[in-house]
């Protein structure tokens, strides 16, 4: 009983915290009211995760609400990333508030959109019911929509309306998907209230229409793919991230293209017991992820933007994360693993880009050189968390990615081994060209060294050393809850999902 | 026969709005559209009525006829700007391309292994000619309004489609994906208002400053 009301809370708590934002009367209250209520959700978020990844999955509210350990997981991970930049967005926005860039208004609207974000995103990852999944996502494109343009100019207006009409029309073809799901139990006699619960089409899985399934996946993956920011479907995402402040991209970067692709990954097991175990859209994923690693290394190499070439480097690891799923076996381990990887360092390189860009008035990389000089802690956070982004060793990126080539080995898929490589090498070149001069290169002679406060070294030196750890050891219980989240989408067959997480690899 | 007249009607109004030169009657057009929408439950389940659809029927009714309409003469008014659609694609080519959807349509909507248990044969195609008016409205005029009049077109043919081939939907999730379909709406019209304000217009092709 008690866990089943955590779930319950687990969404009520950040959406009450964001219907107060509205009524403070300062930027200090709000944004310190904001951290309490992420930190409580924090708090709350991982004890219920922690008790799915050990004794397996709770479920409430008529089975509406369920937490598996894929769930979990990806739910605990969420939580991290929004606990640092919940923590981050009190330093950016402090700083802010002290040369009068931001006023009552403007604090209200993000801090009540931003606890609303937390909320809708927490809603994606408990409901087990399909459609109001969709209801989660689409409501966190239209929420964080507006967080793009906290301060409104021209490129942050444009950046929001493609954000929110491609985002809309994307998540409107994965609905398509969900009905097309719906359609596929015909004949099977399944009652209304349970026909889109996860766990019914899970167990009925072989017996689906796998015509009407195939159709559906097919939506399904361009609709949320659009809001994962798989190529083609990325357009959106370079200008998203580079007009929101850093704070936002951080989130975008970090979870939101993750909860897109979340989504897509409950699929994988419905589609591939329902279509016979033929891998059919699993070579689909393999192909969209190595398009995107493509693309985004055929863009990484002309970025000038700091913000524009971090956002290139999610679609990039979006498709690493997508192939991973796509190849199935240790693929899908080291995916999951990846995701965590990504979003630690993602978050931290956009923290470094805000700060950096806050002091140097600009975010062209053509002028932001030798912020090592210039902001030692924020120098050393960008250039650390550009290099595990490329896939430097001994970084955990480095692991998972050679985890993946591993899978691809395994399975035989040269043609992917060939594309994943070329693309990671092209990224590797082209990063790291403008990563030494960001480090070492001339500075401009107005920038003034700033020291950082123990919060912001902190919050440059927990995800580096994180990131440094686990590409070296990895703990037990991690590698449990990684094996727990893999066997939930590689598990094929009519075998039930609801078996206790702790599966051996 | 009343759920097939009403599927006519959207092909119509689909084929309507392609050739519409006036922001204003497009937007009359598809509110028309939203309202005719919202009797397609309950005549497509005039056996087995009950108050579950005929809920879904008046919400429908009420939030696609009365009041997107509402926002979005409302954005429009504070734009003050002038009324004509400025399509990239002209008026001619764009209901050729239109009748070349429609013709796509019933070809997907025949090979679509989908049961409309006994609603209408034209039900899939009519779903999906929306979808595809839809999507080329969008990318084929230059008003921000009239990429929402797509989007929302967009929605209608979803909703055709909902609404035929998954009777069963749970009430909860049409609830959530109607309150989504207006916040969405509602979200775009602040859009719409706050591009006016910054830009002096609402042509999205000069929305062109972010590249690369």
């Amino acid at each position: 009983m008690k866990h089943e009301a955590l779930l319950w809370l687990l969404i009520l708590v950040p959406a009450a915290t964001g219907a107060l934002a509205l009524r403070l009367r300062s930027v200090r209250t709000i944004l310190n009211v904001m951290c309490a209520g992420v930190g409580i959700t924090v708090a709350l978020g991982w004890y219920v995760a922690g008790k799915v990844l050990v004794s397996g999955p709770v479920s409430a509210g008529a089975e509406w609400l369920y937490l598996d350990a894929l769930s979990a997981y990806n739910l605990g991970i969420l939580l991290l990333i929004f606990g640092l930049s919940s923590a981050y967005a009190s330093v950016y926005f402090r700083a802010e508030l002290r040369e009068g860039h931001l006023t009552l208004k403007q604090a209200r609207l993000f801090g009540s959109l931003w606890c609303g974000a937390l909320a809708a995103m927490t809603l994606v990852f408990v409901s087990n019911n399909l459609g109001i999944m969709w209801v989660g996502i689409e409501a966190t494109t239209l929420l964080t929509g507006f967080l793009i343009c906290v301060h409104v100019t021209g490129e942050s207006l444009e950046a929001m309306w493609k954000y929110i009409l491609i985002c809309s029309v994307g998540v409107a073809f994965a609905f398509m998907g969900t009905l097309l799901v719906c359609a596929s139990t015909h004949g099977l006699g399944l009652r209304a209230p349970e026909v889109l619960l996860w766990t019914t089409l899970r167990a009925h899985a072989a017996l689906l229409n796998p015509g009407c399934l195939k159709a559906a996946f097919i939506f399904l993956l361009v609709g949320y793919g659009t809001k994962a920011g798989l190529a083609p479907m990325h357009n959106w995402l370079p200008d998203a991230h580079s007009q929101a402040p850093a704070p936002v991209s951080a989130l975008f970067s970090g979870f939101m293209l993750n909860t897109a692709l979340y989504c897509v990954m409950r699929y994988v097991p419905i589609v591939e017991a329902g279509t016979g175990n033929t891998g059919w859209g699993l070579r689909l994923l393999t192909g969209f992820g190595l398009l995107s690693i493509l693309v985004a290394a055929a863009f990484i190499l002309f970025q000038h933007d700091l913000k524009r070439l971090l956002a290139y480097h999610s679609v990039e690891h979006i498709g690493i994360i997508t192939l991973g799923v796509g190849l199935g076996g240790l693929g899908t381990f080291a995916a999951l693993f990846h995701t965590l990887n990504h979003s630690l360092c993602k978050t931290l390189a956009f923290f470094a880009a805000g700060r950096l860009g806050q002091m140097f008035g600009t975010h062209d990389m053509r002028k932001l050189a030798g912020t090592m000089r210039a902001a030692p802690v924020w120098g050393m956070g960008l250039f650390g968390s550009l290099l595990a982004l490329i896939g430097v060793a001994p970084f955990a990126l480095f692991m998972s990615e050679l985890q993946i080539l591993k899978a691809a080995m395994d399975k035989g898929a040269i043609l992917a081994l060939v594309f994943f490589l070329l693309g990671a090498g092209v990224v590797f070149v082209g990063a790291l060209g403008h990563a030494i001069p960001l480090a070492w290169g001339k500075t401009a002679s107005a920038v003034r060294p700033t020291r950082a406060g123990t919060l912001e070294t902190l919050l440059v030196v927990l995800p580096l050393v994180l990131l440094l750890v686990l590409g070296m050891w990895m703990p037990g219980p991690l590698q449990t809850a990684l094996n727990a989240a893999a066997d939930v989408i590689r598990h094929a067959g009519p075998a039930l999902a609801g078996s206790p997480g702790g599966v051996m690899p | 026969m009343g759920t097939n007249l009403i599927l006519v009607l959207v092909v119509l109004t689909n084929l309507k709005l392609l050739a519409s030169s006036r922001l204003g009657a497009s937007i009359r057009v598809v509110a028309a559209q939203g309202m005719v929408l919202g009797l397609l439950p309950v005549l497509a389940h005039v056996h087995e009525l009950s108050l579950h659809f005929a809920a879904m029927a008046l919400g429908t009714i009420a939030l696609k006829g009365v009041v997107f309409p509402w926002l979005l003469f409302r954005a429009l008014r504070e734009a003050e700007v002038t009324r004509e659609v400025e399509p990239y694609v002209g008026y001619i080519s764009s209901i050729l391309v239109g009748l070349m959807a429609l013709a796509a349509s019933f070809w997907l909507g025949g090979r679509l292994p989908v049961t409309t248990t006994g609603v209408s044969s034209l039900l899939v195609p009519s779903a999906l000619f929306s979808i595809l008016a839809g999507l080329f409205l969008i990318v084929a005029r230059k008003r921000a309004v009239n990429q929402v009049l797509g989007f929302l077109v967009l929605e209608n043919g979803i909703y055709t489609f909902g609404v035929g081939v998954v009777a069963e939907t749970p009430f909860l999730v049409e609830l959530g994906v109607l309150l989504d379909a207006f916040v969405a709406v509602f979200v775009m019209g602040i859009a719409v208002y706050h591009i006016n304000r910054e830009f002096d217009h609402i042509e999205t092709d000069r929305l062109d400053r972010l590249k690369g």
